[in-house]
């Protein structure tokens, strides 16, 4: 009799403390079990695109690298690549310094523009679904959505209308593909969300009220240890007896 | 349902509770640090580099496009002010130096300058060494070198010795965080992968355990069990006002003592409990256990014993029986009215505690004089104790007192009926039924009366003596085990065969029976009963639970 008093003071206890820290436990699971389920590469698109890099054609007239470098004295980087614009190949520099990111013709040196048609024929080449069903197309300048980082913008954002409602964001200067998001990897950010308990920008992790529902699912923790005791120990004391 | 949730909590938690005390420790981890804590970053500088019209080189993409036909892209940039081309081909990537077009090579300086251009703590470099991969670097098992500086982090810098890039910085609070993440991802290896068979396990058990917490827990608010304003039971709610209402099984819904009539309109249907334990057309007329239901205004609780009261019984007499029933007589200055078959509620001191154990009146009603038979409880093993209430009560000296509350109990005899009295008992059982058949005989005229008692020998037949040669009195004593009775010519088994066989001959609705004895023989008569067709409301019996 008294130790069935005490045991349901720990009971008590345990259903309250689980009323608070007990859901987000079960938050926790679930979030944990998606994350740990789904692949982290397949998380990260990684099936969403192909690799579009083409070697440089052997005939293509290049100016010298330094002839970019005259023209764009404080480049850090100069970049010898190839675009294909209009379905055509062709060679192109690609200028970045403290001036910003210049594509520009390799030919030529004159600077290339990139409209929203050479946006979505570079973004559909990236592609590896299939067909690709462009949905909408938008230039992004600011309120960029949560799967972005603000750094980015602007950007060019290019949706599918696909399985997973897959997006591309490409670079406006360079045409470069910087991002891509789908489904899954929404999902897997909102129960990271969830799991580290920042609502608002999905990175914070040192927040009190995490630290302190860790600190209360210890304590609910304890508590169901020592109800496991209890229960076990009691049983064993009275082989076969009623509960 | 709920029972298998319950145990799928309990043995699931036992599996993980230790991994769920890592995840919990290391994700404390992980929030005290933050991420820039753990990265290994607190020195880490983002230099700038160097402007290519000032690192002049003196090759030309012309060159290099000759030497790598299958190039996709050439890339100039400077590590530490020397222009470096990056040449990525269809299967390779190359790095050159820009001055002379050589493949790149990182020698210890050129690499400590690297590394120190990245660094902005306080340290000094304490050593270079030439390594090949390293455990700290994911997947980068070239040759290279590791930069350590004398600082308060113990920070270490990596350097790509075929490239000259810098890989990264590590440091203590790194390597704290890296065994962090060991055990929150169960990667043991280092790799900080969660995509594995062990933590695939780990996270099935983990959600099938905190989901069914999560069921039992909406099964508690369901059951009003989480409600703080809940009411207490009747029972409760009784014994808290100290009202008088028997009970031994503590509130269980198994002793049937706790009965109380209620009065009101919408009475509470009847529990499993009450099923069992009482009859149609008592329920029908509003009994039900206290211990079942829930106070609530709707009706109000009628108590069968509103006359018990607190007694103080001094012990005056105390005989052997039989080997294991001791006869006790007590005295009580105080008159209390009581029917034969009721019984008092004892208060047993034990240690710190009181307990209460009931035990029946074994004559008719004397408001002065209270006997009772009390069964020895032996111990079953030698660890266990003898039975406390009993083994207290046997062991009073004469002349001392203890307190009973009573009279309660409804095992009494039936009113207006002409019917046969049928007693059937066993062992101590033979209290309530000695009191009722004193009871009936001694009227101007009694009912006919027919007594089974059991026992296994002949020494066990307490009263025999007593119930032998009486008119209007059948008494047929039974003994299960004859052959340590040697010369016994009476009834022999079990008393409920016995009172089988008898029944056969009667009309079973001519009967008004009252059993009362142990459980197993309780239960096989009260079946035998039902069986031969005995209405239920014809039967009154007493549940000792001895
Ligand atoms: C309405 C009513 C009327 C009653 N009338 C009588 C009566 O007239 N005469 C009578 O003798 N009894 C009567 N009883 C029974 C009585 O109330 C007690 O239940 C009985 O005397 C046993 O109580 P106890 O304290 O001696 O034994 P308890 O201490 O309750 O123990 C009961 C038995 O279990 C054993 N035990 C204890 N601990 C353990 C353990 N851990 N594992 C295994 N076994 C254990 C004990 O040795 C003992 O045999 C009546 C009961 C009721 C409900
Ligand atoms: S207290 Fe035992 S049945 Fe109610």
């Amino acid at each position: 009799m008294p130790q069935q008093q005490r045991t349901s003071r720990w009971r008590v206890w345990h259903r309250w403390l689980s009323v608070i820290f007990g859901v987000q436990m079960v938050i926790w699971s679930i979030s944990g079990a998606y994350m740990v389920f789904f692949d982290l590469d397949f998380i990260h698109g990684d099936h969403l695109v192909q690799d579009i890099t083409t070697v440089v054609p052997p005939d293509a007239d290049v100016q010298p690298v330094s002839a970019v470098i005259q023209n764009y004295p404080h480049s850090q980087t100069v970049t010898l690549d190839t675009r294909w614009i209009n379905q055509q190949l062709h060679s192109v520099y690609i200028a970045e310094g403290h001036h910003g990111t210049e594509l520009l013709d390799a030919t030529s040196l004159a600077p290339i523009e990139l409209s929203e048609e050479h946006i979505v024929e570079l973004a559909n080449r990236y592609y590896a679904k299939g067909e690709p069903k462009v949905s909408s197309v938008v230039y992004l300048t600011e309120n960029p959505p949560t799967e972005l980082n603000p750094k980015l913008l602007p950007i060019w954002q290019v949706n599918y209308d696909d399985f997973g409602n897959t997006s591309l964001y490409l670079s406006p200067e360079t045409g470069e593909m910087l991002v891509k998001r789908h489904t899954f990897w929404r999902g897997f950010d909102f129960f990271w969300m969830t799991h580290i308990m920042d609502y608002e920008d999905r990175t914070d992790i040192e927040s009190w009220w995490l630290q302190a529902f860790m600190i209360g699912t210890f304590i609910l923790m304890i508590t169901g240890v020592v109800l496991l005791v209890y229960t076990i120990s009691f049983r064993r004391k009275r082989p076969g007896g009623a509960e | 349902m709920m029972r298998f949730f319950q145990w799928l909590h309990r043995w699931v938690s036992l599996i993980i509770v230790i991994q769920v005390l890592l995840w919990l420790v290391s994700g404390f981890y992980f929030s005290l640090n933050g991420h820039h804590g753990m990265s290994g970053h607190q020195y880490l500088e983002h230099g700038d580099h160097a402007m290519l019209s000032e690192v002049a080189p003196t090759v030309d993409v012309a060159d290099i496009r000759q030497r790598y036909p299958d190039a996709k892209t050439i890339r100039l940039h400077s590590i530490a002010g020397i222009p470096q081309f990056i040449v990525t081909s269809v299967d390779d990537t190359h790095y050159l130096n820009g001055l002379t077009g050589a493949v790149w090579t990182t020698s210890p300086e050129l690499a400590t300058t690297i590394a120190m251009s990245t660094y902005n703590g306080p340290g000094d470099v304490q050593e270079v060494s030439a390594i090949q991969g390293s455990d700290e670097i994911l997947n980068w098992d070239d040759a290279g070198y590791q930069v350590n500086l004398e600082d308060d982090l113990n920070t270490r810098i990596y350097i790509d010795a075929a490239s000259g890039q810098m890989l990264n910085h590590r440091n203590t609070p790194w390597t704290l965080a890296d065994w962090a993440f060991r055990l929150h991802f169960m990667d043991y290896s280092g790799g900080r992968s969660f995509n594995h068979l062990l933590i695939w396990s780990a996270g099935l058990l983990a959600l099938w355990f905190s989901l069914s917490g999560l069921i039992l827990l909406i099964n508690n608010f369901a059951k009003g069990d989480m409600n703080p304003r809940r009411k207490p039971t009747m029972l409760e709610h009784l014994q808290r006002e100290q009202k008088p209402v028997a009970s031994s099984c503590g509130g269980g819904g198994t002793c049937g003592l706790c009965k109380v009539t209620l009065e009101g309109d919408d009475l509470p249907a009847p529990t499993p409990a009450e099923k069992i334990l009482l009859s149609e057309s008592e329920i029908e007329g509003g009994l039900r256990l206290s211990c079942q239901h829930r106070v609530d205004d709707k009706y109000s609780i009628k108590l069968p014993d509103h006359d018990a009261a607190t007694v103080t019984l001094e012990l005056a007499t105390r005989r052997l029986l039989s080997p294991s029933i001791v006869e006790l007589t007590f005295n009580s200055s105080e008159a209390v009215s009581y029917q034969a078959g009721q019984f008092m509620q004892f208060c047993i001191p034990h240690r710190e505690q009181v307990l209460t154990r009931h035990y029946s009146m074994a004559t008719s009603p004397d408001p002065h004089r209270f006997v009772f038979t009390v069964r020895q409880m032996p111990s079953p093993s030698e660890k266990i104790p003898p039975g406390i209430g009993s083994t207290y009560l046997c062991g009073m000296e004469k002349g001392a007192t203890i307190e009973a509350i009573g009279p309660f109990g409804d095992f009494i005899l039936s009113e207006n009926s002409q019917r046969t009295q049928l007693f059937i008992g066993g062992g101590a059982g033979i209290a309530p039924l000695r009191a009722l058949l004193q009871t009936e005989l001694s009227r101007s005229q009694p009912r006919s009366c027919v007594f089974f008692y059991g026992a296994r020998h002949v020494n066990e037949l307490c009263y025999r003596n007593e119930f032998t040669g009486v008119d209007q009195l059948e008494y047929i004593p039974v003994i299960s085990e004859p052959k340590e009775n040697q010369g016994w010519k009476g009834a022999t088994g079990f008393v409920h065969e016995e009172v089988e066989a008898w029944i056969r001959n009667q009309d079973v609705n001519q009967l008004d029976v009252y059993v009362c004895g142990p459980p197993p023989m309780l239960k096989a008569t009260m079946a035998m009963l039902a069986e031969a067709g005995v209405p239920r409301d014809q039967i009154r019996f007493d549940d000792f639970g001895i």
